[in-house]
């Protein structure tokens, strides 16, 4: 009974070590922005849920399709924007972060090749405890309102 | 009983309160800038587009409107031009004819004219792009009242961004700069205010 007892505490013990904040984590509406002809560098937008009690914070973004990926967000300073990178993405305990044009979004510096309308890129979140997260994000065209480009069809 | 007294002299305190303040409290508001009102003076210029130079003069007779961006912008530029695009294809054939975009760089280091074209066609056909010497470009984004600085960031792409006005400035047929578009204003309204001077006598 001991045993069985030890057994199991040892399994949910290691449960929670296994568990990292990104079983916590969903995301929503991934996409990237197809980069004009000539343009080095385009931005990835989504909505990050943290369905967990604890805080959050994406440290790290990663994809391969370009050889930079930062976290930046802009700052409206009277009509001038302002483009800075930021250290982290806070998604609050049952909040969600809104990574969209014109504020935060996922960086991608340098493409490797020009990207096609419709391409998948996958791109891996790491969050402040270690654990990580792929999503793969759409490629689609500059629009006025990208969010519903996935409603069209 | 007490209590009600107590509640009712709290009601009065409170009320003498808020007289003696309407009577008395004359707060120095902040002045508000009046930012429609304050446009630059705008006017004729010259800068290279990859077939060759382009005046703003060679527009009279078309709504025009600029756009002061980079092309190395991920983020801001796209979404203005996608913007205007889209409020360009609302438009009629023969009102789109009287029509003109320009996207001027902020960023003369980098964006070259051939580099310029290819960008800005990907969004409408009817965009040009120029770009100028610094100094040019310095010129016209003072008349224009337009912001615009380089940034050394902490990012590993390519050393600098370009902080910059996000509006776009429409120039009437007569040439005189008449308005700004804020970012981000939605293509029905960018098509709006396209006719508005489209058919202003």
């Amino acid at each position: 009974m001991k045993k069985l007892s030890l057994l199991a505490t040892g399994l949910l013990f290691s449960a929670g070590v296994l568990a990292g904040a990104a079983d916590n984590i969903s995301v929503q509406d991934p996409y990237v922005r197809l980069a004009p002809p000539n343009a080095p560098a385009t931005a990835a937008f989504m909505v990050i849920k943290n369905g967990g009690d604890k805080d959050v914070k994406v440290v790290k973004a990663d994809n391969p399709a370009t050889r930079v990926t930062e976290l930046h967000t802009h700052i409206n300073d009277g009509g001038v924007m302002k483009m800075r990178p930021v250290p982290a993405i806070e998604v609050h305990a049952k909040g969600e972060a809104v990574l969209k044009p014109g504020g935060l979004h996922v960086m991608m510096i340098d493409l490797k090749a020009p990207m096609k309308e419709g391409d998948l890129v996958p791109i891996t979140l790491t969050f402040d405890d270690g654990s990580s997260k792929q999503v793969d994000a759409k490629v689609v065209k500059p629009s006025a309102a990208p969010m519903q480009m996935d409603h069209k069809h | 009983m007490m209590s009600q007294r107590i509640l009712l002299a709290i009601a009065m305190l409170l009320a003498a309160l808020v007289v003696g303040v309407a009577l008395f409290w004359q707060p120095e508001l902040p002045e508000r800038p009046l930012p429609k009102a304050g446009l630059a003076e705008g006017g004729d210029f010259t800068l290279q587009s990859a077939d060759g130079p382009l005046s703003l003069k060679d527009f009279r007779g078309k709504v025009v409107l600029l756009y002061f961006g980079y092309t190395y912008c991920p983020d801001i530029c796209p979404t203005s031009l996608a913007v205007t695009a889209e409020g360009l294809k609302l438009l009629a054939p023969d009102e789109l004819a009287r029509v003109a975009v320009i996207f001027i760089s902020v960023d003369p280091k980098r964006d070259t004219t051939a580099r310029l074209k290819e960008y800005v066609q990907f969004f409408h056909p009817a965009l040009r792009g120029v770009t100028g010497t610094p100094e040019a470009i310095d010129e016209v984004t003072k008349r224009y009242g337009v912001f615009y600085a380089e940034q050394k960031v902490q990012t590993a792409g390519d050393g600098y961004v370009v902080d910059h006005s996000s509006d776009t400035y429409v120039v009437a047929a007569d040439g005189r700069l008449v308005g700004r578009i804020p970012h981000a204003t939605p293509p029905e309204q960018v098509a709006e205010i396209i006719r508005k001077y489209l058919y202003q006598p």
